[in-house]
């Protein structure tokens, strides 16, 4: 379909990124690595990151007792930890794999819904012309601002009317596209999807999908890698809803992790066992990832 | 490169769309799942409680050895809040997907009462002079019907630190001390009064850990504290039983209160750093002491309350009205706490039976607790539950006004923000505020 | 061909549908009723789920904002803005909103500017790209327990660890959960804790979309990191940073789960002093009041003021971001970008 030359026919900001995009990693003014104070100052950032998460490892291989002594039981995580680990899988107090599991499904499938649905409504509203343009995307900017807090009762009755209390579904649905998600598509892609290019693809006679299927998603994937993977932590760690709509014996993890605290005797080291074994996935997940944002922005997804 | 970004979006749209329809497939089926009955008669019903009510699996299976056509599953919320919160929304909803048995507080009670027609009528000959008045009385609306019975309760004793009070140089062991608060006959006034000779002796460390406690202590002890037994609200500004509580103890609190709020990160590390000698101790409280007390031992538990005894806390059994098998699940209920299966509740996690005939139980008075130099505990405690005799009534304005009153505690108390006079005084504001 | 099509995007979007191409017959019919229909089309799944999700809450509480509504009673007589006008009585509502804001005011300002410069630092050339990236990301996968329990303990105010490294310089402690503007402080840096990193990454995505040859540009020109910094970078993710700015309006002006969790009560202090105007729609509705038509009068009162701030930030954001400090504005850069390439 388009070609280099033919982008660059077509001059314009658009044409300016792809170009600098396939000149990336060449020698270059801004190409040098930067000086020892951006790592200083990213160091602390990420300590300050880390330290929370250390913490709950070190929490998490005390016990109530060492950790009502001192806040700070002891410096290093020990093996201790992987009992903990083993007895919160085996809890008689839920199946952790099966909490794990509706997890899973829970996560993956809003977040897949959420890119694919946000990407397109956001391609519509940031490149395309249409009547109430304006109007609908304020709107959709304004559901934001609905607090949720009061909404449970009225959403909790929807559900029962369709009969969906206890099924996954009655967490996905409401989740499957959010109005975060559609807002930020479509600034985005106003800044990184060059007019032309789209041009380019209805004059060779694409049709709208093929053009937003192969010109704004390959543009979109940064965006799109990061969205997914907040939707993803969000669903994730989302506790309020689906501890009221989901039945106890079917929760997803972190309803099903809380059951290891209590009102009056909370075993501080064994929940945080748990919070930790909650958020492992997520840092593996990040891992991957942050794989898939740098080597999105390295690819050029617009490169021919 | 190009190539693989499509594959991953052609996936990932893939999974969405597989999915969904898996989720939608197989979770369609057992959505109406528990408390519906099957073709041959055989039905399950689900128990909802939370914390830890010591329903073991094993007991559950007792039911089923009993019924054999039932079968018993609990649903466990981790804490009373969220449980609370489950429960209000699904009834606010219309009271579809709540459990056959729903456990329930003392403190929601006034409020669940309100629309006690979401609740099945309790009332039955077998469960007469199960309970003391006072718990039963709690949980019957003016019509007169029962929506709830009694598991567990929460008599008081005064938990105290041997090692701190020897140190003061008073007297340490259970009775002794029991005496020195005033023995049977101890009076909130007793207990100041050895609250000053223990700071006398030993200035550095608090009689006791928080006003807000010791408030709630006496004001349990009010057969009308801020309603009228018709429940209309007594106006705050006029309320001089409640005054004079609020400030004796704001009056008492600058010098014995460790000026803490409980549960707070301050309140845990007191525990740590000898913060104060007393407590006021409902069964319950052992357990959260222990916790905070890794290191520290010379804990101990008096057989004696101010004013007579009291109760703090406490949990009933009820069945939504709206429930499938409202008969079958009323006659769990009553299984459930009947003396004899409280008592292995009771083993199983220490929660203090309600049910008068307990008290007398052999394993409940041999109980003893370790962490309180070997107390005992069950007699103790049994003790404590018997010398209750006041009905607070609890109408639906009565947490609304506590509240109001309880802030400006912390207010005199914690953050010292006020002295007693403005204390009161924004009480009163606040209960006006409130528009009863 | 495309060469005089608008620069600007909101002209873009405005003017210039595609052209349909030139081909005749049946195919031209079906490319018109493309055009024509699929931008509804794409933006439809967003309006069905909320319609079935979302706009029955809404009317929802409208209609039970004008009853007097029990939690648990339900509805009761109809009593018009009677809940409105309580709610405004109530000085705890006033209370609310000073906290709201004084928390937003603490919490996103520093935020959204600690975000974008973060993200400037990550949009070089780093050794271990995904590493420092990820490292940023992490505070926002942390669990609110253990985020609760942490900052619970470094912000007790007699056993706390902020005020015994306080006292090492001389500092008397501060009353985290009695003084106004401590609370607001110590909820704030929770609130930043967690949301820095992810405002983070937003605004790198956007960074690394710009275009690198404008860097170039203003090397040659003798501009430093700083000066491209505001003459290239800010103008142009400026969509992105208005979206930053509203959701974080918009989010922090809800703030809920910190305040939450800064006391065991979770009522917002003893004096209301972090009350926020969420924690007093929840306390109104489930706490201790438990009056349904009244938070949702609270719910209505909150969305209409998110609204109109959402609103005012998005008019000085645009302005700020558009003007650009001094520098050519955007569409004077890209024309003199075109012509350039146009004769190279």
């Amino acid at each position: 379909m388009s070609s280099v030359p033919m982008i660059r026919q077509s001059a314009g900001p658009g044409a300016a990124r792809a170009a600098a995009r396939s000149s990336r990693g060449k020698a270059g003014g801004y190409n040098r690595r930067p000086g020892v104070v951006t790592y200083v100052l990213l160091g602390i950032a990420v300590l300050v990151g880390l330290g929370p998460i250390y913490y709950t490892l070190l929490l998490g291989s005390s016990d109530p007792a060492a950790i009502s002594q001192n806040p700070l039981p002891q410096l290093l995580p020990d093996a201790s930890l992987f009992d903990k680990f083993s007895q919160v899988m085996n809890s008689d107090a839920f199946s952790f794999w099966k909490a794990f599991w509706n997890s899973v499904i829970i996560s993956v499938v809003t977040a897949a819904a959420t890119v694919l649905f946000s990407t397109l409504a956001g391609f519509s509203f940031a490149k395309l012309n249409f009547r109430g343009r304006r109007p609908l995307l304020v709107f959709v900017i304004a559901t934001m601002a609905v607090p949720t807090q009061l909404g449970v009762i009225p959403l909790y009755i929807i559900m029962a009317k369709i009969g969906w209390i206890g099924t996954l579904q009655a967490v996905i649905v409401p989740a499957l596209v959010t109005a975060f998600g559609v807002f930020w598509m479509t600034q985005y892609l106003e800044e990184a999807l060059p007019y032309e290019l789209i041009e380019a693809a209805r004059v060779d006679g694409a049709s709208m999908f093929r053009t937003f299927w192969s010109i704004a998603m390959p543009a979109a994937r940064p965006a799109a890698a990061m969205l997914a993977l907040f939707t993803f932590v969000t669903q994730w760690t989302n506790f309020f809803w689906p501890s009221i709509v989901l039945n106890q014996d079917n929760p997803t993890l972190p309803v099903a992790v809380r059951l290891l605290q209590a009102n009056y005797f909370v075993d501080y080291s064994l929940v945080m066992a748990g919070v930790f074994l909650v958020t492992l996935p997520l840092i593996i997940l990040f891992m991957f990832a942050g794989r898939q944002l740098v080597a999105g922005i390295m690819a050029g997804a617009v490169k021919g | 490169m190009r190539k693989t970004t499509r594959k991953a979006w052609a996936l990932a749209a893939g999974v969405a769309s597989i999915s969904l329809l898996a989720s939608a497939c197989s979770d369609g089926g057992n959505a109406d799942e528990g408390g519906d009955a099957s073709g041959d008669g055989n039905i399950t019903l689900t128990v909802a409680t939370f914390n830890d009510f010591g329903y073991t699996d094993e007991l559950l299976a007792e039911y089923t050895e009993e019924n054999p056509n039932v079968t018993v599953k609990q649903t466990r919320a981790a804490r009373s809040e969220d449980a609370r919160t489950n429960l209000t929304t699904k009834l606010a909803a219309g009271g579809s997907g709540l459990a056959d048995v729903e456990a329930i507080e003392v403190d929601w009670l006034p409020e669940l009462l309100t629309s006690a027609d979401a609740f099945a009528d309790l009332t039955s000959d077998s469960v007469e002079g199960r309970w003391e008045d006072w718990k039963v009385e709690a949980a019957t609306s003016e019509d007169g019907r029962l929506i709830g019975y009694g598991t567990d309760i929460g008599p008081e004793g005064i938990c105290y630190r041997a090692d701190l009070f020897e140190a003061a140089g008073l007297p340490s062991d259970r009775e002794s001390v029991k005496e020195l608060l005033g023995g049977d006959d101890a009076t909130w006034e007793s207990y100041f009064e050895a609250g000053r000779q223990f700071k006398a002796a030993s200035p550095d460390v608090a009689w006791y850990d928080s006003a807000t406690s010791i408030y709630q202590g006496i004001v349990n002890q009010m057969e009308n504290a801020y309603e009228e037994s018709d429940g209309t609200p007594k106006p705050l500004a006029e309320n001089s039983e409640v005054q004079e509580a609020f400030t004796q103890v704001v009056t008492e609190s600058a010098d014995l209160s460790a000026h803490l709020e409980q549960w707070s990160p301050d309140w845990d590390a007191a525990f740590q750093s000898n913060g104060f000698a007393t407590m006021l101790c409902p069964a319950w409280m052992t357990g959260p002491i222990e916790e905070r007390s890794g290191g520290v031992t010379g804990w101990d538990v008096a057989d004696v309350f101010p004013g007579g005894g009291g109760n703090w806390g406490g949990s009933y059994l009820t069945v939504p009205a709206t429930g499938d098998n409202v008969e079958e699940a009323q006659k769990l209920a009553d299984w459930l706490t009947s003396p004899e299966t409280q008592i292995k509740a009771f083993l199983n996690a220490g929660t203090f039976p309600s049910q008068v005939e307990a008290w007398e139980n052999e394993e409940l008075t041999a109980s003893t607790n370790e962490f309180f130099n070997n107390a005992p505990v069950g007699e103790i405690f049994a003790n404590r539950a018997a010398a209750i005799s006041v009905t607070p009534f609890k109408g639906e304005n009565y947490f609304k006004i506590h509240q109001a009153v309880a802030d400006a505690i912390i207010r005199v108390d914690v953050e010292q923000s006020q002295n007693p006079e403005q204390g009161w005084q924004s009480a009163v504001e606040a209960f006006q505020n409130l528009g009863l | 061909m495309s060469v005089q099509s608008p620069p600007a995007p909101e002209r873009v979007a405005q003017s210039g549908a595609p052209r349909p191409p030139r081909r005749v017959g049946f195919s031209q019919k079906l490319s018109r009723w493309d055009v024509k229909v699929s931008p509804y089309l794409y933006i439809s799944p967003f309006f069905i789920v909320f319609a079935i999700t979302g706009l029955f809450p809404l009317i929802y509480t409208a209609y039970v904002s004008v009853y007097d509504w029990a939690l648990l009673g339900g509805q009761g007589e109809f009593i018009g803005f009677q809940n409105y006008t309580d709610v405004f009585g109530q000085p705890m509502f006033w209370r609310s909103l000073r906290n709201t804001f004084s928390i937003f005011l603490l919490s996103s300002v520093p935020q959204v500017l600690v975000a974008i410069v973060l993200a400037a630092l990550l949009d070089q050339n780093l050794r271990a790209k995904t590493f420092w990236r990820m490292g940023v990301l992490l505070p926002y996968v942390v669990a609110p327990v253990a985020v609760g329990l942490i900052f619970g303990r470094m912000f007790a105010d007699q056993s706390g660890l902020v005020n015994s490294a306080l006292g090492v310089f001389g500092i008397d402690p501060v009353r985290w959960h009695v003084d106004v503007l401590a609370s607001h402080v110590a909820i704030a840096s929770m609130v930043n804790f967690r949301w820095t990193g992810y405002n983070t990454l937003i605004f790198l995505a956007a960074m690394q979309a710009v275009p690198r040859e404008l860097y170039e540009a203003a090397i040659i020109d003798g501009a430093g990191r700083v000066r491209q910094f505001f003459s290239v970078t800010v103008p142009q993710i400026r969509a992105t940073i208005i979206f930053v700015v509203l959701t974080s309006t918009i989010g922090g002006l809800q703030i809920f789960d910190e305040p939450r969790v800064f006391d065991p009560a979770g009522r917002g202090g003893g004096s209301q002093q972090w009350m926020t105007t969420t924690l007093y729609l929840y306390d109104v509705g489930w706490g201790t009041q438990r009056d349904l038509g009244r938070a949702a009068a609270v719910a209505w009162i909150l969305f209409i003021i998110v609204v109109l701030i959402g609103l005012v930030n998005f008019a000085v954001t645009n302005r700020i971001s558009t003007s650009g400090g001094g520098q050519p504005s955007r569409r004077q850069r890209r024309a003199a970008a075109r012509s350039s390439r146009r004769s190279a």
